[in-house]
């Protein structure tokens, strides 16, 4: 399902989004940035909620918009689902109602979702029958996915559906949308700002920035790039570490927070913390008079860690000396 | 018990305002719909030309509307002597035309009601409905009309209960016709201009205002419960 925007712009107000990228969209592809980067604009261009201003928009060879041909697909007939951040569901309609919508304007597929399935896997069966108004905001969230699911989309947009939610219901939603992802074999493209949720959902990620396309691509490459630290508050910045070099890999990645990465110049023995790497140093670079940052070339990729200049002198760290970093298991 | 409490003069004059009323609502809803809907629409052109048209009887004097009414669908008018002489329908002096006059005058209070609702729905849930393949024609009839629906029948009450006291021009066009034509308000005024009638005209107008009361209420019921309704 490769989808592609080629010098897409939208203009909303007085906010504008040029974007020119190609991603493969299969699993989950993170749209990633700092709010007012576009990440809703995109969206709205890729659902055709919002006109183009130049520029095109294909999905899977098939040309949904062309603003220089004149073309455009209406969004109802995009087959392009969207969950909205404030859920939008139809307040004149039940739980039941508002997900039947979706069912009866899907087109015929033998395989199509089954509403009372759905509605069992994401929890809301017993919600069926209630008004729109009864809802808590994470059942909100939750029948707004069940519907977009049910309507069997091509595609599934999320603009941060996980915004009302906190601690536990967050990671358990995360969980479902990436079973779900697999489970019905639908590409999902995720909106977020939050690095962590980013790491452990994305297969690709788009890097939004002041309304341009900063870059797209794998997560291992894309987190990877220098540039990407600047959509990152300074104490997010960190490293993205593949799935597979942690234990249960039930994610794509995992996010390691500088802050949270120790440094040792020799092997550390007899410790508590569960994840040790070795490698050698790749840089080192003065943040300010309180802060060194130490990039560790790992068999699990790069990690970087934040230590103080006190420290980096003491253990005598400089590019291409050995080290060890070392995390905390609950810091994953 | 209401029947009890009138004399067969006065249902004969309340059953005509009624049926006038009734019927002058029912002519009118549909293309006031439209036009609230319209005129809900961010602008597209011609909207002021629309509004226009909606809003002129609201200030034009009755009678002017009566008189232009008559122009326009009297005997003499062409629209007039082809509705005579293909459906040996007259409008002008009949029940027929009490109702046309009176939902021109009530036309502006019903389009203002349904304008308001339609309005009133946020339409971030329009969007949701067109990415789960809803055509703005399906969004109308699954999205937009019900969740409007208390505000026009809202919007058809009030101009029920209005449209049982219009005056000017319901007599230029349909004059004053006793059991066809005679409504409240033109009753009134008959017994008002004959002597020794002040006592049946106190009586009309009771039952006026009883039924105008009634309807207002009813509107101000259901305008609460499109609020409620909109409440996500």
């Amino acid at each position: 399902m490769t989808l592609r925007l080629r010098e897409a712009v939208v203009r909303r107000g007085g906010f504008r989004l040029a974007a020119d990228l190609e991603v493969a969209a299969t699993g989950v592809t993170v749209v990633f940035g700092p709010s007012g980067s576009g990440k809703s604009s995109l969206l709205s261009a890729i659902a055709g909620l919002h006109r183009l201003e130049t520029g095109s928009v294909t999905l899977e060879g098939r040309v949904l918009e062309d603003a220089s041909a004149k073309v455009r697909v209406p969004a109802h007939e995009r087959g392009i689902g969207l969950v909205f951040q404030d859920a939008r569901l139809f307040p004149h309609l039940t739980v039941r109602g508002n997900l039947q919508y979706a069912e009866r304007r899907r087109p015929a597929a033998r395989n199509a979702p089954i509403v009372i399935e759905i509605a069992r896997r994401l929890e809301i069966e017993s919600l069926l029958e209630r008004p729109i108004r009864n809802l808590s905001g994470g059942e909100r969230n939750r029948v707004a996915l069940a519907r977009a699911i049910v309507s069997a989309p091509e595609l599934l947009l999320l603009d941060e559906p996980f915004a009302a939610l906190d601690g536990r219901r967050r990671r358990d939603f995360l969980t479902l949308l990436r079973e779900l992802s697999q489970e019905q074999g639908l590409p999902m493209m995720v909106v977020t700002h939050q690095i962590d949720d980013a790491a452990e959902l994305a297969h690709e990620v788009i890097a939004l920035r002041e309304g341009r396309v900063m870059a797209f691509g794998s997560a291992a490459d894309v987190m990877a790039r220098r540039d990407f630290a600047t959509l990152l508050d300074r104490r997010d910045l960190g490293a993205r570490v593949a799935a597979s070099a942690v234990a249960g890999g039930a994610v794509e990645g995992v996010w390691v927070r500088a802050d949270s990465v120790l440094l040792a110049s020799e092997s550390p023995r007899g410790i508590s913390a569960r994840h040790v790497w070795e490698g050698t140093v790749a840089s080192v670079t003065r943040e300010d008079d309180r802060g060194v940052l130490v990039s560790l070339a790992t068999d699990a990729g790069y990690i970087l860690s934040r230590i103080t200049p006190e420290a980096l002198a003491d253990l005598r760290l400089a590019p291409g000396t050995r080290a060890w970093a070392v995390v905390k298991a609950h810091a994953l | 018990m209401v029947t009890a409490m009138l004399t067969p003069e006065e249902l004969q004059i309340l059953s005509t305002s009624l049926g006038v009323a009734g019927r002058a609502v029912l002519f009118s809803l549909p293309v006031a719909v439209l036009f609230a809907w319209a005129l809900s629409r961010p602008r597209f052109p011609g909207k002021a030309v629309i509004d226009t048209l909606a809003h002129l009887p609201l200030v034009l004097p009755p009678v002017l509307v009566g008189y232009l009414l008559l122009l326009a669908l009297g005997a003499q008018s062409p629209i007039g002597a082809w509705l005579k002489s293909t459906f040996g329908v007259q409008l002008a002096f009949t029940a027929e035309g009490a109702s046309i006059a009176t939902a021109v005058m009530a036309f502006p209070l019903m389009v203002r009601a349904i304008r308001l609702s339609f309005e009133a729905a946020d339409p971030g849930v329009f969007e949701a409905a067109s990415v789960l393949r809803a055509g703005p024609w399906d969004r109308f009839w699954s999205m937009a009309l019900p969740l409007a629906w208390p505000g026009v029948l809202a919007g058809a009450v009030t101009a029920f209960a209005a449209g049982l006291g219009e005056f000017g021009a319901v007599i230029t066009f349909a004059s004053n016709v006793e059991g066809e034509t005679q409504t409240l308000p033109l009753a009134i005024n008959s017994a008002l201009n004959t002597p020794g009638r002040d006592d049946v005209a106190f009586r009309l107008a009771l039952i006026s205002l009883a039924a105008a009361v009634s309807g207002l209420i009813l509107a101000e019921f259901l305008q609460r419960w499109a609020r409620r309704r909109l409440e996500a």
